[in-house]
């Protein structure tokens, strides 16, 4: 095992040059994103659309982050080896959750000036369709004591405190470990994820329904937390496979990954492939076999108008039921495809596509025409969501990329280190 | 019988002696011979020159069938032998085929799965030559050893044995049929 450290890069430091340049760069792009996606709204006639496609792409990144997060925790409280090098880049990843908690500032700040703009139950005089306002309907009077503005912000805060300070926690004991070398701090660190895990399950449902659910607040569904969970591990582990094989191809990775290593990330994208469709088909089953309005109108939004003619939804479910689930499943059952690097992070970078397009099937059907039809898919608003998603992943990626060369690129004194370089050899 | 033993068998101490010796006897071109260790050795595989094996391929024809077997079960029963409405649903639908389709995926995988890898490995497997060898309890426990079978194409018994002794194979024997 200690061959194994000795023959590993002897830098074992990024190249910090060369990732602050890069930085720069993700920095540069995200803020011309984020600047493209404010003209957008500033000169939209409806804002709708932009501020919707800007909720995509926050909800999109936090879940990503989200994700790496739960892997961090999950990676700890199993005392798992072969995860330990990838454990690091997703540490990395976690120093997103304050800038995502400032891009998402502005949504909870319009919903303050503007409440109803986004989340149409903030504003009692909001006219549902049928000529009823929400402050006279039942269903929210009914759910009003957890749907309302102070809860809703109180709530946010609680999430992103609760996710920075994870974050803080789980990188502190983690970096320090590779200065003095104490495994205390990975005992101390499996409390963490004891108790954090609990919490991040807690928050990131909370968030799913706060954020996205909340959109069609009649709707029911005990199954949509879970749905979001899995879009979060998908994005995180889909994620780390990109980081891998940039890392390797770059050099730094040469001698501490092996195939084995692409094998088990590989294994666990397969997983919760099948357990997003579970999941996803599962909560769309339960609403079709019931067949009671309450719960089929937020389907019925996604397939049909009011004419009964098919929308554009109709054909985006398809894509989720063939993109998100049985092309990636079919690709990763082959052993030769997780393990060959182009082949992995090309699966990788389409997960990441479907799980966008995933977000936007669950967000932006809520804007609505004067029928009360869900408007098109194909729309100027996809360009919002395709600058929201650079510009707020433009941010994240710097966030990642500024973190990166402040540690060792692995946890060299992990108890576990040695374990995991020669993972399955 | 052409030759009279089973082929031959020698020890060694520990896992890098076999690991070294698991190689030179895959680089000289033996196809039927083995290793016999008392706990898996990580790599040995890649050492003996093993391929993956097919296992995956019978679980995926499993699973396929019994997807495929769910789907018309549900199909036979509800929409052709007894065709009867049942909460207003179509006599047939994907939709509540699935769960039985999904469940004997599964249920057909792990039976292809068991199946193949039994087949593969010949088992059940009441007797084999090396159980006459006195000294194979050891492997398991702390002993390793390397058995090359005389229907190897190369088996020689002059070569083979010097081959395993220059892989620094302890007390090589031979091993009745």
């Amino acid at each position: 095992m200690s061959t194994h450290a000795a023959t590993a890069p002897a830098a074992l430091a990024t190249d910090s040059t060369s990732s602050s340049s890069a930085a720069t760069k993700a920095l540069i792009i995200g803020l011309a994103g984020l600047a493209v996606t404010a003209a957008g709204i500033a000169l939209s006639p409806n804002k709708h659309g932009p501020v919707m496609s800007y909720l995509v792409g926050v909800t999109y990144w936090t879940a990503i982050a989200i994700g790496m997060l739960m892997m961090v925790m999950i990676h700890h409280i199993v005392d798992a080896s072969w995860s330990v090098v990838i454990r690091r880049q997703w540490e990395h990843g976690l120093a997103a959750f304050k800038w995502l908690f400032v891009l998402f500032l502005p949504l909870l700040i319009l919903a303050w000036v503007k409440p109803g703009y986004v989340w149409p139950w903030m504003d009692l005089h909001h006219v549902l369709h049928g000529s009823e306002t929400v402050g006279n309907d039942v269903l929210y009077q009914k759910k009003s004591g957890f749907l309302n503005l102070d809860m809703f912000t109180g709530m946010t805060l609680a999430f992103f405190i609760i996710w920075v300070w994870l974050s803080a926690r789980l990188r502190k004991a983690s970096f320090t470990q590779d200065v003095d070398g104490k495994a205390s701090w990975t005992t101390a660190n499996r409390v963490n994820a004891a108790m954090g895990l609990p919490l991040g399950a807690l928050t990131l449902t909370f968030a799913a329904v706060y954020w996205v659910k909340s959109l069609e607040y009649h709707w029911f569904s005990t199954m949509y937390g879970v749905w979001f969970f899995a879009n979060c591990m998908r994005g995180a582990l889909c994620c780390g496979v990109v980081i891998m094989v940039w890392l390797y191809r770059r050099g730094d990775y040469k001698g501490i990954l092996n195939t084995n290593h692409f094998h088990s990330i590989g294994q666990l994208m397969l997983a919760f492939t099948v357990f997003w469709a579970y999941v996803t088909f599962s909560q769309y089953f339960l609403i079709w076999n019931a067949n009671i309005p309450e719960e089929t109108f937020w389907y019925n939004l996604r397939e049909l108008n009011h004419d009964g003619s098919t929308n554009q939804w109709w054909y985006v479910g398809l894509v989720l039921v063939f993109g998100h689930f049985v092309i990636p499943f079919c690709a990763l059952l082959s052993y030769r495809f997780k393990v060959t690097q182009p082949i992995i992070r090309r699966i990788a970078f389409w997960v990441l596509t479907v799980i966008l397009v995933d977000m936007c099937y669950n967000i932006l059907p809520a804007l609505k025409d004067a029928h009360g039809d869900s408007l098109p898919f194909l729309s100027i608003n996809l360009l919002w969501v395709l600058t929201s998603v650079i510009g707020i992943g433009g941010v994240c990626i710097w966030a990642y990329l500024r973190s990166l060369p402040t540690t060792k690129l692995i946890p060299i004194r992990d108890p576990r280190i040695g374990e995991c370089l020669t993972h399955h050899e | 019988m052409a030759t009279p033993n089973y082929g031959l068998i020698a020890t060694f101490d520990s896992p890098p002696d076999l690991y070294h010796a698991a190689e030179k006897v895959r680089d000289a071109g033996y196809k039927n011979w083995d290793c016999i260790t008392p706990f898996p050795v990580h790599g040995l595989d890649k050492a003996m020159g093993v391929r993956r094996s097919i296992v995956p391929r019978i679980s995926l024809a499993g699973g396929i069938t019994g997807f495929c077997t769910g789907m018309s079960m549900i199909w036979w029963t509800g929409a052709y032998d007894y065709q009867i409405t049942v909460g207003g649903k179509p006599l047939f639908s994907p939709m509540f085929a699935f769960p039985v389709s999904y469940e004997l995926t599964i249920l057909f995988t792990a039976f292809a799965t068991i199946g193949g890898m039994f087949f593969l490995n010949g088992l059940p497997m009441h007797y084999h030559p090396v159980l006459k060898y006195d000294q194979i309890k050891r492997g398991m426990d702390d002993t390793f050893f390397i058995v090359i079978e005389a229907r190897d194409p190369r088996f020689n018994l002059a070569n083979t044995k010097a081959l395993l002794e220059q892989a620094g194979g302890k007390e090589i024997k031979e091993l009745e049929a």
